[in-house]
This record gives C-alpha cells, sequence and structure tokens, in this order.
C-alpha cells in the first residue's frame, strides 16, 4: 500500500514535470514572437494600420491681426466606396452619377476596383435631399465621411503669404506650410478591411478628433487690400512683369501687409502655374539700386565723417575709377551730402562710398541685416548676396555706394529701412502675432525681437532728415509726398537689372522702388515698393513713389493718423462699431450694388469695399458726405466709386 | 517551502490573475462594448458580478468537507451527462455561433459543458479509488474509467465542441495514469481514437478550415488565418515591455472578442514579455501548489481529486496559450480566471475552493 502510495507520487512527479516542460514551451514561444520576431511583427501590424484612410481633423483657422477670417475650413462630406459591398455595381454608379453630378462610367471603374476602400467624390457640396439620398445607398456599400475643406473666403488676398492646403489638409505654401504643425489637428484612422464580424468600421464622429490651431497674422486684411489694389493697379498701368510691396510696423517688426503682383486665387490654385504661387517679397533677390544709398548715408553719419552741409565734389557727371568711368544723370559740382542723397547722385555716392571704405561698408550692411535671413517665419527666404571685401574688385566699392554688385530681397530692405525709422534697432520681421487653439487660449505669442541696434538714435534722426529731402520738391522721390503736413522720409532706387544671359545690364530692363516710411519724425508705417521691369516708365521715383504716395495716405488715414497731430486715434476707435445696421451693406453685397457709404468712417469704407471687391477713390477725412455713383445703382466692373470724407 | 506554503502560494495565484482578469476585460472590452451598448463598462461590470459570485462559490466549496463529493460522486456524473443530454432539447439548449454549448435556465444560462468538467473530475476520482486495488486489470481497471467518462465527452464532442472534448479526455486520461492504469493502455487508446478524430474533422467543414488555418495562417491573412495572425501581431507589437495597459489597438478592431478567448494577446501586447511571463508564472504556482496538495493528501480520493482539478485549471490555461500562440488549432477555450465568462469564472473558483479544503483537511490530523 505504501509502496502504491510512492508510485502514485511518482506519476504525479512526472505530469507536473511535463506542465512544467509545456509552461517552458509557451515561454520560449512568446519569446519568439516578441523578442525575436519583434521587427517582423510589428512592421507587419504597422502596415496593416497603414491600410487604413486617414481622416484629417478639422484645420485651424488663419485671422488677420482684427480677427478677420483669411483662411478657413469648413467640414463637407466625402464619399466614399466598399467595393466588395457592392452586389449592382451598374445600378449604384449611376444612381451615384445623378446624385454627385459626375460621369458614370469613371464611377463604375472605380466601384469596380478590387480595393476594399476608394472615394468615390471628396469634399463635395451637397444639398439635404441628395445627402438623404446617398444615406439610402449605405446597404449598397456607400458612406460619407466628414472631411475638412480649406476655403479662402478672401480670394487672392494676400494669397502669397498665406499659401494653401492641399486636399489631404496639408500646408503645401506659404503660412500653411510654415505652420503647418499648429494648424493641423490630430488625425484619425480608419480601417478598412473587413474583420470577423463584419461590422462597418467606419465613424462619422468628427467631434473626437482634435482640431488644429488658429494662427493670428500680424497682417491686417484692411492695409493689405489697399496695398495690393495700388500695386496691381501700378503694375497694369506701367505694364510691367510683376511688383511686391511690403507695409512694415517699424517699431515691431510687425508685416502689416505683404503684396504679390501677380497673384492667385488659393481656391483654385491648381489652376495657376507654381510661379503665380511664389512670395516674390521673401524669395527673391535683387539689386536694390540707389537704395542702398540710404544706408551707406547712415553709415557715414553714424562714423562721424560727414555731416547733412558737407560738400563733395561730382566731377561734373564724369568720374574715372579704375578702368571705368561713372556717369550721373545731371552734371553736378559740388553737392552737400543731403543734397547728394536728394538728387540721387551715383558719384557722390562714390565719393561717400571711399571715405567710409570697403571694410566699414561692409559692416554696416551686414549690421543692417543684408546678406542673411531676416528670419521671418515663411518658408523659402532667400539670402541675398553681399561679399566679403577680400573678394570685391578695385571698383565694387564704388558700384555697390549706388547698388550694384550686391543683391537683396525686398523684406530685408524693408526691415533694414524700419532700423533707420525706429531709432537704430534692427528688429527682426513678424508675420504671426500669436497662436490659439480651439478653445481660444494663446499657445504661442511672438513678441518683438530686437536682433541689434545698427545705429544710434541721433544718426537715426539726421539720416531721417535728410532722406525727408527725398520727396521734397526738387528730390527725386517727390512723387512720394503727402503733403498736408505728413512728412515722408525714403529713397528711390533704379536697378538695372543683371542680363543673365549676356552678362552686364539689360538694356531698358529696370526694378523701380521706392523704400521709405511715413510719418517721417514719428513713423507708423515703413514701406517698400518694388516693380519688376515697368515699360511706362522705368525710374523709382516716376514708377514707385506714387504708388507708395497712394498705399500711405490711405493706410494712414485708415489708421486714423491723418493729419501727422490730429487727435485722430480716438475718433477711429469710436465709431468702429459700425455694425448697427450691417443690413444694407450685406444687401448691396448681394445684390452687387453700389453701397451706401455715407455716414461711415474710412475704415468702414474700406471694409465694405474690401468685401465687395471694389475699388474706393477716398477724398478728404472725417465720416463720409458725398459719393458717387449713388447708393443703389448697379456695380460696373471698371472705374472706383469716389468717397469724400468730412 | 513549498510544503508548507502550497496553500498560500495558490491563493496568491489565483487571486492575482483574478485581479489581472477584471483589467483586462477592461483594456479590452470597453472599445466593443461601447460600439455595441453604448456603455464601455457594460462587460467588465458583468465580469466584476461573476468575479463575486466565483469568490462565493470559493468560500462555499472551502468550507465543505472534500470527503462529501465522494458519495456525491455517482450523482454528480448522472447530472452531468443529464446536463449535457439537456444541450439538445430545443427550448433549453441555447445556440451560440452555430453549436449548442448554452443552456437557458429562465434566470441563467451557462455552460454544462464547464459544470461537467468538474463533475467529471469529482467522478474519475471516485472510480479510481474504488477500482485502485484492480487497476492494472484491463477489463475491471481500466475498461470502466475509459467506457463511462466517454459518455459525456461524446456528447461535448456532438454539440459540437471537439476541442473541449479533446480536453476533457486528455484530462481524464492524465488523471488514469496517476490512478495507476498502464502506460500502454492509454498509448494504445490515442492511437485507437485517431480516425475518429480524423472522421470527426473532416464532418466538420469549420473544423477543417481552422486546422488548414492553423498550419499556414499566412496562406488565407484575410479569412481563416485572420485572428490567428492578428494574434501574431498583437505579441509582435508587444515587444518586451508592451504598449501600454489600454493602448493595444488589436483589440480595437482586429481581434474580436479579444475579452474572451484572445485574452492573453492582449496582455502580450500591452505588457509585452514581462506580463507574459508573470501569467505563465502564476499559472506555474498553481500547477506547483495543486500537485503538492495532491501528493500530500492521504486519502486516494484527495489525491486524485486535488491532482484532477489542478490538471483541469493548468492544462486549460495551457492549450489557450498555446492556442493564440499559434501552437495549436484554434478552439473556443477560455483562460481560466483571466477570460470574460460567469460559468468558466465560477467553476474555477469553486475548484480553487476544493482544493484547498483538501489541503486544511490533511491539516487537521
Amino acid at each position: 500500500m505504501k509502496e502504491k502510495k510512492e508510485w502514485t507520487k511518482a506519476r504525479i512527479s512526472i505530469i507536473a514535470a511535463i506542465f512544467v516542460v509545456g509552461f517552458g514551451i509557451i515561454f520560449l514561444r512568446a519569446f519568439q514572437l516578441q523578442i525575436v520576431n519583434k521587427e517582423h511583427l510589428g512592421k507587419k501590424a504597422r502596415l496593416q494600420y497603414l491600410k487604413t484612410i486617414k481622416i484629417n481633423s478639422k484645420r485651424g483657422a488663419i485671422y488677420d491681426r482684427n480677427l478677420k477670417e483669411l483662411a478657413v475650413s469648413i467640414e463637407v462630406p466625402s464619399v466614399y466606396a466598399q467595393p466588395h459591398k457592392i452586389k449592382e455595381p451598374r445600378r449604384v454608379a449611376q444612381r451615384l452619377a445623378r446624385v454627385l453630378s459626375t460621369d458614370r462610367h469613371s464611377v463604375l471603374k472605380n466601384i469596380r476596383s478590387s480595393r476594399r476602400f476608394v472615394w468615390v467624390k471628396r469634399q463635395v457640396v451637397l444639398a439635404d435631399e441628395k445627402k438623404e439620398e446617398l444615406r439610402g445607398l449605405s446597404q449598397a456599400g456607400i458612406g460619407m465621411v466628414k472631411e475638412s475643406r480649406r476655403f479662402y473666403p478672401k480670394g487672392e488676398l494676400a494669397a502669397n503669404l498665406i499659401g494653401f492646403a492641399g486636399i489631404d489638409s496639408e500646408g503645401l505654401e506659404g503660412v500653411e506650410l510654415y505652420y503647418d504643425r499648429y494648424l493641423k489637428g490630430s488625425s484619425m484612422l480608419i480601417r478598412t478591411e473587413k474583420d470577423a464580424a463584419g461590422r462597418t468600421l467606419l465613424f462619422e464622429d468628427v467631434s473626437a478628433r482634435a482640431e488644429g490651431m488658429d494662427v493670428v497674422l500680424t497682417i491686417d486684411g484692411t492695409i493689405q487690400y489697399i496695398v495690393e489694389k495700388a500695386l496691381k493697379k501700378a503694375v497694369e498701368k506701367t505694364e510691367a512683369r510683376a511688383g511686391v510691396a511690403i507695409v512694415m510696423d517699424p517699431y515691431t517688426g510687425e508685416i502689416l501687409a505683404m503684396a504679390n503682383v501677380p497673384s492667385f486665387d488659393p481656391n483654385n490654385f491648381t489652376r495657376y502655374s507654381p510661379s503665380y504661387w511664389r512670395n516674390r517679397a521673401i524669395t527673391d533677390a535683387f539689386e536694390p539700386g540707389s537704395i542702398t544709398k540710404a544706408f551707406l548715408l547712415a553709415a557715414v553719419i553714424e562714423e562721424g565723417l560727414a555731416d547733412r552741409n558737407d560738400i563733395f565734389y561730382c566731377e561734373l557727371g564724369r568720374y574715372a575709377v579704375a578702368n571705368t568711368v561713372f556717369h550721373d544723370t545731371r552734371k553736378y559740382g559740388w553737392l552737400s551730402l543731403r543734397n547728394i542723397i536728394k538728387y540721387s547722385s551715383n558719384i557722390g555716392a562714390i565719393k561717400l562710398a571711399e571715405r567710409l571704405g570697403k571694410e566699414r561698408f561692409y559692416g554696416y550692411l551686414r549690421a543692417f541685416g543684408f546678406g542673411s535671413r531676416t528670419g521671418v517665419d515663411l518658408p523659402g527666404e532667400a539670402t541675398g548676396l553681399v561679399r566679403s571685401p577680400q573678394r570685391w574688385s578695385a571698383i565694387t566699392l564704388d558700384t555697390m555706394a549706388f547698388g550694384q554688385g550686391l543683391s537683396t530681397t525686398a523684406i530685408q530692405l524693408v526691415n533694414a529701412m524700419s532700423a533707420i525709422a525706429n531709432g537704430g534697432f534692427l528688429m527682426k520681421p513678424l508675420i504671426v502675432k500669436y497662436i490659439r487653439n480651439h478653445e481660444g487660449q494663446i499657445v504661442k505669442r511672438f513678441d518683438p525681437v530686437v536682433v541689434r541696434r545698427v545705429i544710434s538714435e541721433e544718426t537715426a534722426r539726421r539720416v531721417t532728415n535728410i532722406l525727408i529731402g527725398v520727396t521734397e520738391d526738387g528730390g527725386t522721390g517727390v512723387l512720394a509726398g503727402l503733403g498736408m503736413g505728413i512728412k515722408v522720409a525714403g529713397k528711390t532706387g533704379t536697378a538695372q537689372k543683371p542680363d543673365l544671359e549676356k552678362g552686364g545690364y539689360a538694356e531698358g530692363r529696370y526694378i523701380a522702388s521706392f523704400l521709405g516710411f511715413v510719418p517721417a519724425r514719428k513713423p507708423h508705417l515703413a514701406i517698400i515698393i518694388a516693380i519688376d521691369e515697368p515699360r511706362k516708365g522705368f525710374s523709382g521715383g516716376e514708377v514707385a513713389a506714387p504708388v507708395f504716395k497712394e498705399i500711405a495716405k490711405q493706410a494712414l488715414l485708415y489708421l486714423g493718423v491723418f493729419p501727422e497731430d490730429g487727435p485722430t486715434h480716438e475718433r477711429v476707435t469710436t465709431v468702429r462699431k459700425k455694425d448697427r445696421n450691417p443690413l444694407p451693406e450685406n444687401l448691396a453685397i448681394e445684390r452687387q450694388v453700389v453701397p451706401d457709404f455715407r455716414g461711415k468712417t474710412m475704415r468702414g469704407v474700406l471694409d465694405i469695399a474690401m468685401q465687395m471687391g471694389v475699388e474706393v477713390n477716398l477724398r478728404g477725412s472725417g465720416t463720409a458726405v458725398m459719393q458717387t455713383p449713388p447708393p443703389g445703382t448697379p456695380l460696373k466692373k471698371e472705374g472706383a466709386i469716389k468717397v469724400v470724407f468730412r | 517551502m513549498l510544503k508548507r506554503n502550497a496553500d498560500r502560494i495558490l491563493i496568491v495565484s489565483v487571486f492575482l490573475l483574478v485581479a489581472l482578469g477584471v483589467v483586462m476585460v477592461y483594456s479590452t472590452s470597453f472599445m466593443v462594448a461601447l460600439e455595441r451598448y453604448g456603455d464601455k463598462y457594460f462587460f467588465v461590470k458583468k465580469h466584476i458580478v461573476y468575479t463575486l459570485m466565483g469568490f462565493g462559490a470559493f468560500l462555499v466549496a472551502l468550507k465543505l468537507p472534500y470527503r462529501a463529493y465522494r458519495s456525491l460522486a455517482p450523482a454528480l456524473f448522472v447530472v452531468a451527462v443529464v446536463l449535457l443530454f439537456l444541450i439538445f432539447v430545443p427550448g433549453v439548449g441555447h445556440k451560440v455561433g452555430g453549436a449548442r454549448r448554452w443552456i437557458d435556465a429562465g434566470f441563467i444560462r451557462f455552460q454544462p459543458s464547464e459544470v461537467a468538467k468538474l463533475g467529471m473530475v469529482v467522478f474519475m476520482a471516485y472510480l479510481l479509488e474504488r477500482k485502485k486495488d484492480r487497476i492494472q486489470d484491463f477489463y475491471t481497471g481500466f475498461l470502466p474509467c475509459v467506457v463511462l467518462p466517454a459518455i459525456p465527452i461524446a456528447l461535448v464532442m456532438a454539440e459540437p465542441d471537439l476541442g473541449t472534448s479533446v480536453t476533457m479526455a486528455i484530462l481524464l486520461m492524465v488523471m488514469a495514469f496517476i490512478g495507476g492504469v498502464k502506460a500502454r493502455y492509454i498509448g494504445g487508446l490515442v492511437v485507437a481514437s485517431l480516425p475518429l478524430m480524423y472522421a470527426v474533422i473532416t464532418s466538420f467543414d469549420y473544423m477543417t478550415r481552422r486546422i488548414v488555418a492553423f498550419l499556414d495562417p499566412w496562406k488565407d491573412p484575410g479569412g481563416a488565418g485572420f485572428q490567428i495572425i492578428q494574434s501574431f501581431l498583437a505579441f509582435g507589437s508587444g515587444g518586451l515591455s508592451g504598449v501600454g495597459l489600454g493602448e493595444g489597438r488589436l483589440k480595437l478592431f482586429y481581434l474580436p472578442e479579444a475579452h474572451t478567448d484572445f485574452i492573453f494577446s492582449i496582455i502580450g501586447e500591452e505588457l509585452g514579455l514581462i506580463g507574459v511571463t508573470a501569467v505563465i508564472v502564476l499559472y506555474a504556482g498553481i500547477l506547483l501548489s495543486g500537485m503538492v496538495i495532491a501528493r500530500n493528501s492521504r486519502e486516494p480520493f484527495g489525491t486524485y481529486l486535488a491532482a484532477g482539478i489542478t490538471l483541469m485549471l493548468t492544462l486549460q490555461a495551457l492549450i489557450n496559450m498555446a492556442v493564440v500562440l499559434g501552437m495549436l488549432p484554434p478552439k473556443g477555450l477560455p483562460l481560466p480566471f483571466l477570460s470574460y465568462g460567469g460559468t468558466s469564472l465560477m467553476v474555477s473558483m469553486a475548484s480553487v475552493g476544493i482544493l484547498l479544503n483538501i489541503y486544511t483537511a490533511e491539516g487537521d490530523r
């Protein structure tokens, strides 16, 4: 009996040992799958997730500084099919084609695909009854899912700056690209394989996804509108190839407007060639021409080498250096420093540069930010080119004095001029004011950044006084002058374009520019205008300066800093509540008739004009008292509406 | 050490597994529950109720002297057979997924095969004790130990539930081996039953497909091999330390019913090899402490019963784990203590109560 018991115990131990071995085998197998084959299986699992359809969440909006919408996302249905569920493809295709007004054959081809999931039509705007009809097809393997579609309510406005987003809600250009990380929310994955239970695996619940963040730009939509209108008009009038304009707040570095001609409609960006998408203000470097003299001037004064009334001999219009002879447009004898700038004498500038010397000239150009990126938060910024003095030829110093032999971007120029305007500080240009999440909390704020002090406040003041002369009677930039007690400081530029085929400079091809700030002694705006290859007129003073004037005038009116000493700020802010009776304007927009501007502030008038896309011609200041044509007349395509303010 | 602490090791192992079960049932079921019932706690709430009921069954079994089962054993055998018969009675038997495995008793639905399993273990222990002097004899010892258990096994097979019937057969044969039946008789029986198995498998289409899918799951990854491949991917994604509790993705759509039979795969995904190893160690704890209890019982009935119960629990665990790791053909067998399911949990908990009662009965003397 005892023996028997031991025998049983032994058998129990044998079985226990077998089971322990069994557990050991389980462990080894798990080890094999989880450690040895981890890479392989993990990849397989990831590939499986990739067979899913990515549905993006609602992309954040882009606003101007006054929270006007520049880019918004609206949720529209996308229609998909699960071909394996479709039993009667012909009938389904016919119905789909009718509801979606598309071609029946392409739909049929699509839904006969061997894939488990195909898009039939993405991002369609559908009436409710059509949606209802599509829901009726859900058993047949047709479904809808909400997708976010990008919409640019202001059309071309700031298009080159804002850029655009593609159909999958990914930023492709401009701010949309640069801030894609913030704008795009999380996406959700939807599996398309069938599972054992054959469940429908597609959700329509979009709310579960985290929405993208909103980007609020420093751009002021109204100023942007003013700038674009004026620039476009000028480019058309002078039959130029292209044009750029930037308006900057010189104290903060905030960009208030950045305009390009040609432009495009981001709602239909695919219809334009990519050259239309380019934001030339950032991506294109060009020879600045005589604008450079403003910075040469600043360097000379900062170094104490000359003052406004010191005189220089301008060689009667002919000056030979090395083997080259430099000319002035007129034969000047002795010119004071301020007149060299006022008349834009090349030979005078050469004399200044010679006094300054290579190293110092180079040093100041670099200090003003030329030859390096400004770091503005936009994609594709060009560096421009300022060679170091070791690589200069015998005449480089002389040519650079009037802006040949270096290249700069428009953003660099307006930023450098801002440093003169604000008392000597080079700022970092800002394009975004802040980023907020969809709950409205500010996630990231962009405060003004001082890069460095370039010149002293005293120098800045002196340079400004001399630059004011440019826009006064007899100066090259007289057409930029506003009169009415507002002084403009600036410099014209008329740069020959390099001939890329033959070398040297091309005959009769110029970049006409004006760079300045206003009001000169208490600047609100720094503005650059550059017109590429104008054919009617060629000089900066002739072509670009009037554009500066028009933009400066309207923008200052809008900002309420006109005239210079008036108590205009309060006035504008108190009457800003223009929405007391917004209906007539909306009605006018809807019916495409001339709206009633009377009783409105200049800002109100510009707002409406911007919304309607009509041109307005503003006279005087205060509130609108008269307009032609009168309210209610049908809108014509051509011709501005004249509005008189009092 | 093991001998003196067998009860503690057993209790700790079981309770850790039950606690992990509650967590994992929630982790694996909340998505399905939300989708189907709009309440992500739907399954875990029921599972907690089952756990409490299982705890009650455990306490009752703990207090009930195990010797009482000896006189009840013939009755239990009859009850098991009757229950398994009832499945085939229309209106009582409940069909789920093409097989009759459930009895609807009005207030509660349960799986009689789970109950029958325990009943048969008790009966087998009783039978082996009675026959122990003649056990080596073919006609009076071996044959009764084969013929009588064959009745319920055949009934389970007819449900059809090949997996459970094979599990029961293995379990009872191992008990017979411990009870002293000659190894060569058992070997002969296994060989003799192979043609029968083949006949059964080929007569049921779904079984054939399962076997084929087991042999080469990658051949039809979207169809028959789907589940097992998803299980592989779950283990592979988990790696050493897992993707984190509740973070598993495969349970969402890829491994349907992950809270029942494939809960071990999700443990592999979310807790990694570390979690998998811990579970294996806990089952090994149950195995070793149960076997110690069996060896130490002075009555043959206690020995056989303790061994039978221990093997019943650990064999199921072994088979379930082997299945989800792709080492055995797929079959619907829950993982004791971990899987969602009331009957299985209550029977398992009651079994542990009986085991501990056997242990304490020895201590009394």
